[in-house]
């Protein structure tokens, strides 16, 4: 063995001391240094590389604890891994894994591979609240080690599994603050529904092999003559070491280990986590060790290669250095469970080419039927076929280590890919999938499919094809110039080498509550564990004994996103059940989502409760989320308690709240509030009563600024108005004060148009404007050349005024009908598609009204347009207000009679104004001199009419 | 070949082929001259792996895997139909195949609204039949007919140019590999020798004008050569094209590294702008091909190497882009100008230098063709 080759402090105090010219790499180590003299000219970096790989896989082999490094979804891994296992039959078996996830391993056999454990925290302490919630999975698929490993030793009788790597609290700890955490490698990116089934987890996967610089890869990828990461790997590393021996399957994957690791970028974050995570494995190792008192030579520590060829002080059991200081984890509470995984959703995680992982299931089924060993399967496990092992072999020692990566590194690529009849097998199915999905295929096709495989093999230097090789073959001879469905050739070879097989929780290993859900819903009749879209009708009138399976879908469809559960017929709302729904389930795909609202509590009413809570609650909090929040909790959980929280919190929010944006939401929703409470109890809540006297004070408060501040929009003004006349009776009658609004109202000095308009029709609502000083005053806007082009904005003011003073409609179509016929082009044509838009938007409900007054006011049929005159034109008795009918009767009489304290009590209310003679207006009315001029007539019509 | 504007393939790189033929040991389908291997290696290039005592520059530049499933193609029973946009590459690699596989690639018919029937099969030496009647030596073989007889490669450029009915002509020739002459009593079939084989390509621009019948599609392998976006593979093919247009002229000229990247990233916010247009107006008529810069660049070279002071500017590279993209009046000037003054006058504030002079150049002509 050598002495180190580099001045790294932690190599040196790591490496085992030995000479350079012993050991079993020796010639290896010689001829590699020849190699690099040979290349750079002298003795350099490049030697110290070289044989510092050497050193690295001596190292790892002569290390006390079996280290053996595995690669993520390789088949040879766990082929390897499978052969050692039966031959070693470990007691221990330490395991690069986050070690809080151990629990749920077990619940592993009542799953369909591929799953992914997951750790899962929404409730934070000691991160940063932006990064909520926090989610790591580790997939498990079959084809992997890490599942062997697994399956071992839960199967096994008296075998230990200690997962040593970083906690999952960890993983977070040490990510940097200033960044959201991301995944160790690339993050799902606009993918597609099942490449999204893992949601935006942060990945950790055993035996992260890959070259850490992307020139590296480049060059890698270039010189191996493959296009992409996981078709180098099968070339050059899968297939030569699946029939290779255990310690030929060791070197080689230390080797390749120590190469990423020597060639990347040094001191980077990533570099460091890397090496603090190795520290952590060893120190849990050892102290492992020290306590259950178990023999090194029984153990086997299954790692990344990249981890197997660590150079940290730590490393092997015999290493003086001083334990790795672990910190402590932080009050995060982590809940772990397992959800569905699939082929797409692991490529897609971490960044490996589509298809590579089917392609990897597809070789670990045929190396597993074609090399003969058993893997190791839980019992139990769904999909299993697996065979019980016969016998028990004996444990092997292991012998000293001998050079197996010269001849491995020499000797050409064994023949290894698709047998002929297999690839025969594959040509006639993918014609007959392309055939299926709309390509013109023929038998001739599979034939130039299979020949062109073949040729490209021995173009790529290949014995025979790879699945890679057929893709492209594939895609050569059936591929033309148009798709002719959703999929392409190379996508239907995905599909054909072993498809995108996506995993299932069983329902002995899901959630307390998402095995509730299923329980409450079986009444329903359906398996809402298949991944299907399933239709379920409730006839809630004739099954009486559904409502409960609605109750609970109408709660699911609240908390699990769009699409899980979604109603086709039927709604609910305040006041209203349907006696008939359907629904569209799809449970089965969105299991993800089912689990992890498991993490949040044991029943759907309990999640419900707590985010409604949360929703009025939380430091987002408004007065309208906590209204929305009471409407939920009415409409889903009928709890009375807990909409009397929610409405005191609702209350309480209103009163704190500084800007009135959400006045609109707050009189829609308090105004459907309280009909219907008033509709379903005797009495109204307190709340409600509180809301609307604390809403009529805050409005009046708010109101003159809300009049003044420009930030605040027409829109949000008219809806205050609107709570405040609309609400005011109720509000009087709990004690309010209207001097408040008049106050407030007489407070309110607006200069924007519109606000103007409003003010004005507030105004009018008081009866201090009557309607003919609001008819003048548009009047004279109109006659105005330098404030025509405002008024349009008058307009908008009015139109907003309809939430709160309905009364105002006729006036309104009449202003607007006005403004048409008298408002010049320049400012009339480019305010028309404004004036629509802004309707549509802001007033879909104030349209009907203006619409339907409009219908009243216009002539209903073209022959009468001519003749017709505006109601409010001179000549239309409309238009004539001053004329008043004289006051007549005994009231009349006692009042007139008693002038004193009715003036009395109109000063009191603010009236002014001097009482109308009997003579009052009737001298300049026409009718009063027709009547003079022919008086015998009139007092023939009076008798007529009995007039006095 | 110095008498040659332009030489074929094989006559061009007759060396290089000559010493791959020598050192050649892999098995050669058919009458190929080389290995499919070696065919790889002449038209990728050669690397310090492949263990050759000389190097083999990369003639084509894009994907590996769609030479190698190119070469594939011509070694089984198909042909070969290589489609993609104009200016792609696709006639330059069907030469640089046909060359490799049999030392000729002029055996070329050019697909045309007016090709029809006889220029692929064969068509009378009228004189001669008056002279002597009908015979072989009174016919007049097409290219794809000589290309059968001898076992080689022919070549069919811009297939669906020509018509539907021309087209299926080449289903028999694909198919049964024989022509058969009915005006001849004896000798009347042409049968084609081991190697035969067509190279045809399209442009997908043209997809809809003559369409190909699906007989025709059957007897065709499809590889598709995509425009190339990566700007490194793309400075490549630039420099090495316009290095050949250069010595084709005898002009000695540098084409500064500086310049090159501007005409690059030009070509690149452009193609940008045509991927965001919704309609045909606001994106320019030219399909922005590798082959357009190649054009705009060799035309900026020669109008400073014959009027201006033998040195490449800036401003005349913009005046030539302008030039050479600008073919529809109001709608294409209108891009550039638009293109000049969004993304190149920020560009030229903020980094100066030569993008200063490409803005100005770019304007003033402009200018003149408005």
């Amino acid at each position: 063995m050598t002495a180190p080759t580099t001045a790294d402090p932690a190599v040196s105090a790591a490496a085992p001391a030995a000479s350079t010219d012993v050991g079993a790499f020796a010639a290896l180590r010689e001829q590699l240094t020849d190699a690099a003299a040979a290349f750079a000219g002298g003795p350099d970096a490049l030697a110290d590389i070289l044989t510092g790989i050497v050193d690295d896989v001596d190292r790892a082999l002569g290390e006390r604890l079996e280290i053996f490094p595995v690669c993520h979804h390789s088949p040879a891994s766990a082929l390897a891994m499978v052969r050692r296992l039966r031959q070693k039959q470990p007691r221990v078996i330490y395991l690069e894994l986050c070690e809080d996830l151990q629990p749920v391993l077990t619940e592993l056999r009542n799953c369909r591979l591929p799953v992914a454990v997951q750790a899962f925290a929404s409730e934070l302490d000691g991160f940063p609240a932006a990064w909520a919630p926090l989610s790591v999975i580790a997939p498990v698929t079959e084809a992997s080690a890490e599942y062997q490993a697994i399956a071992y030793a839960l199967e096994t009788p008296g075998v230990e599994l200690v997962l040593v790597d970083r906690s999952t609290d960890h993983v977070f700890q040490w990510s940097p603050r200033d960044e959201s955490p991301t995944s160790e490698e690339s993050t799902v990116d606009g993918a597609d529904d099942q490449a999204a089934l893992h949601g935006d987890a942060v990945g950790v996967e055993i035996g992260d092999l890959r070259p850490r610089f992307a020139e590296l890869e480049a060059y890698l990828l270039h010189h191996g003559k493959v296009r992409h990461w996981s078709e180098w790997w099968d070339s050059y590393v899968e297939r030569p070491l699946a029939t290779a021996d255990h310690d030929t399957y060791r070197q080689v994957m230390v080797l390749i280990g120590s190469l990423f690791r020597r060639l990347r970028p040094s001191s980077s974050e990533r570099t460091d986590r890397d090496e603090d995570r190795e520290r952590y494995m060893w120190t849990r190792i050892r102290q492992h060790l020290a306590a259950t008192g178990a023999d090194p030579a029984d153990c086997l520590y299954v790692c990344g290669a990249f981890h197997a060829a660590s150079r940290v002080e730590q490393f092997g059991l015999d290493s003086p250095a001083p334990d790795f200081d672990i910190t402590a984890r932080t009050a995060t509470r982590w809940q772990y469970g397992l959800i569905p995984s699939s082929h797409s959703a692991i490529e897609a995680q971490f960044g490996l080419a589509p298809g590579s992982v089917s392609i990897a299931a597809a070789t670990w089924s045929k190396a597993v039927s074609v090399s003969g060993v058993t893997p190791y399967r839980l019992g139990g496990q769904r999909g299993a076929t697996g065979r019980k092992r016969r016998g028990k072999p004996e444990a092997v020692p292991v012998g000293p280590v001998t050079d197996r990566l010269s001849g491995f590194l020499a000797a050409p690529p064994t023949p290894d890919g698709l047998d002929e009849a297999e690839l025969r097998r594959w040509c006639v199915d993918i014609v007959r999938l392309a055939r299926r999905n709309g390509y013109l295929a023929s038998t001739a096709d599979a034939i130039a499919v299979f020949e062109t495989s073949i040729l490209l093999a021995g173009l790529r230097n290949r014995a025979r094809p790879t699945p890679y090789d057929f893709a492209d073959a594939a895609v050569t001879c059936i591929e033309k110039d148009v798709v002719p469905g959703r999929r392409d050739v190379r996508r239907l070879c995905e599909i054909l080498l072993g498809g995108d097989r996506i995993g299932q929780v069983g329902y002995d290993a899901l959630p307390p509550l998402a095995r509730d859900v299923l329980h409450r819903l079986e009444p329903l009749g359906l398996d809402l564990e298949k991944r299907t879209v399933q239709r379920a009708l409730l006839d809630l009138q004739g099954s009486p004994e559904l409502a409960g399976c609605s109750d609970l879908l109408w709660m699911l469809r609240h908390l699990l996103p769009p699409g899980a559960v979604r109603p086709i017929m039927g709604e609910r709302r305040l006041g209203h059940r349907s006696i008939q729904e359907s629904w569209d389930l799809a449970l089965g795909r969105h299991q993800r989502a089912l689990i992890e609202l498991g993490y949040e509590g044991v029943t759907v009413e309990q999640v419900l409760e707590q985010r409604l809570r949360r929703a009025a609650h939380g430091p987002e909090a408004t007065a309208v989320s906590a209204l929305t929040a009471v409407e939920d909790a009415i409409t889903l959980l009928n709890s009375p308690r807990l909409v009397e929280e929610l409405g005191a919190r609702a209350v309480e929010l209103l009163a704190g709240e500084r800007t009135v944006d959400d006045a609109p939401d707050v009189l829609r929703r308090i105004r459907r509030l309280l009909a219907h409470h008033q509709a379903t109890a005797p009495k109204l809540p307190a709340w409600c009563e509180a809301f609307v006297t604390t809403g009529y004070a805050h409005y009046c408060t708010l109101l003159p600024t809300a009049f003044v501040d420009q930030e605040t929009g027409v829109r949000q003004v008219g809806a205050m108005l609107g709570f405040l006349f609309s609400l005011e009776s109720l509000a009087l009658s709990l004690g309010c004060d209207r001097s408040q609004l008049e106050l407030a109202v007489g407070q309110s000095h607006p200069e924007a148009p519109p606000k103007v308009a409003l003010l004005w029709a507030a105004h009018h609502q008081l009866g201090m404007l009557p309607l003919t000083q609001l008819r003048q005053r548009c009047r004279e806007l109109l006659s105005n050349p330098l404030v025509v082009p405002a008024f349009p904005q008058y307009l908008s003011g009015f139109v907003h005024a309809l939430e709160p003073v309905p009364g105002l409609t006729p006036f309104v179509v009449e202003t607007m009908s006005t403004a048409f016929a008298r408002l010049p082009d320049p400012v009339l044509l480019p305010w028309l598609p404004n004036l629509i838009t802004a309707l549509r938007e802001h007033g879909p409900e104030l349209v009907p009204l203006l619409v339907r007054e409009a219908g009243r006011t216009f002539p209903g049929t073209l022959s009468t347009l001519d003749s017709w005159v505006p109601p409010w034109s001179g000549t239309a008795p409309a238009a004539t207000p001053v004329v008043r009918q004289r006051p007549v009767g005994q009231v009349h009489g006692l009042l007139s009679d008693n002038r004193e304290p009715v003036d009395a009590v109109a000063a009191l209310l603010g009236v002014e104004g001097g009482w109308q003679s009997p003579d009052d207006g009737a001298p300049n009315s026409a009718a009063a001199a027709l009547a003079q001029a022919h008086p015998r007539s009139a007092e023939a019509i009076g008798m007529v009419l009995r007039l006095p | 070949m110095s008498e040659m504007l332009r030489a074929p393939a094989e006559v061009k790189y007759a060396d290089e082929l000559d010493y791959l033929e020598s050192v050649d040991t892999g098995a050669k389908p058919y009458s190929w001259r080389l290995s499919p291997r070696m065919v790889r290696l002449f038209v990728l290039g050669s690397e310090r792996a492949d263990g050759l005592d000389r190097e083999i520059p990369q003639k084509w530049f894009g994907d590996r895997s769609f030479v190698e499933r190119s070469i594939v193609t011509l070694a089984s029973d198909r042909g070969l139909l290589l489609i993609g946009d104009p200016g792609t590459g696709k006639s330059w690699l069907a030469e640089l195949l046909s060359a490799a596989i049999c030392r000729n690639s002029t055996l070329v018919v050019q697909g045309t609204a007016g090709t029809t029937e006889d220029h692929i099969k064969y068509s009378w030496n009228v004189s001669m039949v008056i002279a002597k009647g009908q015979s072989r030596e009174s016919m007049i073989p097409s290219p794809i007919m000589t290309a059968m007889e001898q076992g080689v490669i022919g070549r069919f450029e811009e297939l669906t140019r020509s018509t539907s009915d021309v087209q299926d002509a080449l289903i028999s020739i694909l198919s049964e590999k024989y022509v058969s002459i009915p005006e001849l009593n004896d000798d009347n079939i042409v049968f084609a020798k081991p190697g035969f084989s067509i190279i045809a390509t399209a442009n997908s621009r043209d997809r809809g004008v003559n369409d190909l019948s699906s007989a025709l599609k059957r007897r065709f392998n499809f590889v598709r050569i995509p425009v190339v976006t990566n700007k490194r593979s793309e400075a490549e093919i630039v420099r090495f094209r316009t290095e050949e247009l250069l010595r084709r002229h005898h002009v000695e000229l540098e084409v500064p590294p500086t310049l090159l990247d501007i005409l690059l990233q030009s070509f690149a916010d452009l193609r940008a702008a045509a991927t965001s247009a919704t309609s045909d107006d606001e994106k320019l008529e030219s399909a922005l091909s590798t082959a357009e810069q190649i054009g705009v660049l060799e035309d900026a070279i020669l109008h400073s190497q014959f009027f201006g002071d033998r040195t490449l500017r800036a401003g005349t590279l913009a005046g030539s882009l302008v030039g050479s993209l600008a073919r529809r009046s109001p709608e294409d000037l209108a891009i550039l100008n638009k293109y000049l003054h969004a993304v190149v006058e920020p560009r030229a504030k903020q980094d100066g230098g030569e993008w200063n002079d490409f803005l100005d150049g770019g304007r003033q002509t402009i200018a003149a063709l408005s």
